[in-house]
């Protein structure tokens, strides 16, 4: 049996909360210490206290003023416990301090205290990105990624990811492939007194690739030589700049996006097949962006209750200056459910691009499913490692994952749960044409083992093992 | 698939696995006696291991700290609840006069009760926090022939769900940017989101759980 909910019993106690002071416990007959008496008991006497001071201590890399805005009492008010409780939680929440502790002590006068925020900083420099994988193409691939949540002790956040995977297989003078991006984020961007803080963000990308171009996904006819297979040799520069606002559990972000492209489609030694979209030669890439992100999870490492709803549009044209006229709309939902101690996780997606996208931004079914069955692999940082370079412009996708806690009070592995999940994919290159088989079964699952540690939160995955194999 | 790849699937499922069967937290149990008076079942229990080793500390923080202790009478064999005891416990030191005020509510198969106390110094107050005297879990000839536990949630500050509604606001908003796709997969991958675990919000709850016993375990007075 799981042990009583503490919400059953907590109504409990309202039910009980009536005073009856005659009914006082009866002495303890072997208490090894001595126990209150009768004349010991006086009522309560709470007396309302002023707040003289208030002292931040230990903030040692944050700025004491980011800690002192965000507080919900201020000196001269009068002590409120349920706000210093609420201040607590909330710079308990910014993902600063593994620990704040409040306490108060005397003041100057009698009636006056000092409130006390004890702060114990956490490391913020996390590990947010790592993946290695091999391909037929290219037999050894890494990416690592790092961010500093409390950039300078200013609450913001920076982010570097980079990945490399070399010169492909039997290819050894050719460019080495990579992708880097770089991001900051301000959560608070203060403009003017009268209006609340602006969300500012800041992207930049750089990235060089190849797509395989063959007559079939697997380039069969190259029986594991892909040394001589036609390929699209791309190159991506660009940024995005967005600006937002934000409100509880949601924010809306807006902003400009602009890429220079360069690509050049490369023969082999077998004819080459349709290549993923994208204009030879140079060419630019402007669009604006809109996102919409509504986060009521309770929890983001396990998730028991609340939901999370993403919806982004890209739309980009000629009047922007672009070379590429195109929208892409993608919507994603999860909504988390308590059973018991578990949790339910149902997750959907919808996408759809209209117009003459460049590839990598339609959609790779891979990158939706635990793994495929057949040559296409999840990208790493939008770089495909796979033979299978095709894009789709229709995407659905619906899941639902199991998760079962562990622990949940470890040192260095803090929490851990099992993940059981499910996915059914369907995408199609344009409507009217059928599924792509990207897989061969539209269902795939997983196995994973998740844990939660100071540098990061990890994924242990089946489903990727079986990626790479199946 | 050849079956190298397979063998290690196969060994990948098999070390989640073990490591979900390791994993399961055991509950401890508590010095605790038990007897019968008037026909009804009353537990005596020691609750000092459910406390931190900083309890003085934090209790004589001058803000108002709150022990919440729960108990239920479990029958063994159909995981059946017989009778529930909840006790909470509001601590308030009060820097200025240097005492103790507290307030105990309790509520029991029969009545709720509170009461307010008052002590002059910590030794005091462990005492009194330690012993849970008495707990009425209901009529003796409840316990029939079956086997039974008590199975005791100690929480030391907890969060209450109204609180924590008003604060998830502040877990939402993870400091990323718009760019919500296209992260990085990987057999041992970092998820797609930030680290942002809330930090140690200073709650502790504490589980145990009895030995079996039986009716007739209980010493009648």
């Amino acid at each position: 049996m799981r042990f009583l909910s503490h919400a059953a019993l907590l109504v409990a106690l309202v039910v009980g909360a009536a005073a009856r002071a005659e009914d006082l416990p009866a002495t303890a007959e072997t208490a090894p210490e001595p126990v209150p008496t009768p004349s010991e008991l006086t009522p309560p006497l709470v007396r309302p206290y002023l707040i003289e001071r208030i002292v931040i201590t230990g903030g040692r890399r944050t700025r004491e003023s980011e800690i002192r805005h965000r507080l919900l009492v201020k000196e001269g008010d009068v002590l409120d416990e349920e706000k210093v409780l609420l201040s607590r939680l909330r710079l308990g929440q910014l993902g600063w301090f593994s620990r704040v502790e409040t306490h108060v002590e005397r003041g100057s006068t009698r009636g006056r205290v000092v409130l006390f925020f004890t702060l114990t900083e956490r490391n913020t420099l996390v590990i947010s990105d790592l993946a290695f994988g091999s391909t037929g193409p290219q037999p050894i691939y890494a990416g690592f990624g790092l961010t500093e949540q409390n950039f300078l002790g200013l609450g913001m956040a920076v982010s570097g990811t980079f990945v490399y995977g070399g010169s492909p297989v039997d290819r050894p003078a050719d460019p080495a492939r990579f992708a880097f991006r770089a991001s900051f984020y301000d959560p608070e961007l203060p403009v003017l007194k009268e209006i609340p803080p602006l969300v500012l963000g800041l992207t930049f990308l750089g990235l060089r690739g190849e797509e395989i171009t063959c007559n079939t996904s697997d380039c069969a006819e190259l029986d594991g030589h892909f040394g001589g297979a036609p390929r699209l040799r791309y190159s991506r520069v660009g940024g995005e700049v967005t600006l937002g606002v934000r409100g509880p559990f949601e924010r809306f972000m807006a902003g400009y996006r602009g890429e220079w492209l360069r690509a050049e489609s490369m023969t082999g030694s077998v004819p080459s097949g349709p290549a993923p979209y994208l204009r030879d030669g140079n060419s630019f890439l402007s669009a604006l962006t809109a996102t919409y992100d509504r986060d009521t999870r309770n929890d983001i490492f396990f998730p028991t209750e609340g939901s999370r709803v993403t919806g982004q549009l890209v739309f980009s044209s000629r009047a922007l200056g672009s070379d590429y006229d195109y929208s892409r709309y993608l919507l994603q939902v999860e909504r988390a459910f308590p059973i018991g101690a578990d949790a339910l996780r149902i997750q959907t997606a919808l996408g759809a691009v209209q117009g003459d996208a460049p590839f990598f931004d339609r959609f790779y079914p891979a990158d939706f499913s635990y793994f495929t069955v057949g040559p296409a692999l999840g990208r790493a940082l939008e770089l495909n490692f796979s033979p299978d370079s095709r894009y789709d412009a229709l995407l659905a996708m619906a899941g639902a994952e199991y998760g079962i806690p562990l622990w949940s009070s470890g040192s260095f592995f803090h929490r851990g749960y099992l993940a059981l999940g499910a996915r059914w994919l369907w995408s199609a290159a344009r409507a009217g044409v059928g599924r792509t088989h990207a897989s061969k079964i539209p269902v795939s699952g997983d196995v994973a083992l998740r844990f939660d540690t100071p540098v990061g939160m990890f994924n242990a995955s089946v489903g990727y093992f079986l990626d790479d194999f199946l | 698939m050849n079956l190298r790849a397979l063998a290690r699937i196969a060994a990948l499922a098999c070390a989640l696995a073990g490591a979900a069967a390791l994993a399961h937290e055991v509950p401890a149990s508590l010095p605790m006696t038990l007897e019968a008076r008037n026909g009804r079942l009353r537990a005596h229990l020691d609750l000092s291991p459910a406390f931190p080793p900083d309890l003085a500390r934090q209790v004589g923080n001058g803000l108002t700290n709150v022990i919440a202790v729960h108990l239920a009478l479990v029958s063994q064999a159909s995981d059946e609840v017989s009778a529930l005891y909840s006790r909470e416990i509001d601590i308030l030191y009060d820097v200025w006069d240097e005492a103790y005020r507290v307030t105990v509510k309790d509520v029991d198969a029969d009545r709720p009760r509170s009461q307010t106390l008052t002590f002059q110094n910590y030794r005091s107050l462990r005492s009194y926090l330690s012993e849970l005297r008495q707990t009425d879990l209901g009529p003796l000839s409840a316990l029939g022939t079956g086997s039974w536990i008590v199975q005791t949630r100690v929480e030391v500050n907890p969060i209450s769900k109204e609180l924590l509604e008003r604060t998830r606001e502040f877990i939402a908003n993870p400091a990323s940017g718009s760019r919500v796709s296209g992260s990085s997969r990987s057999v041992l991958g970092v998820m797609a989101s930030y680290l942002l675990r809330g930090s140690d919000s200073g709650a502790e709850v504490h589980r145990f759980r009895s030995a079996p016993f039986t009716v007739r375990e209980v010493t009648v007075r």
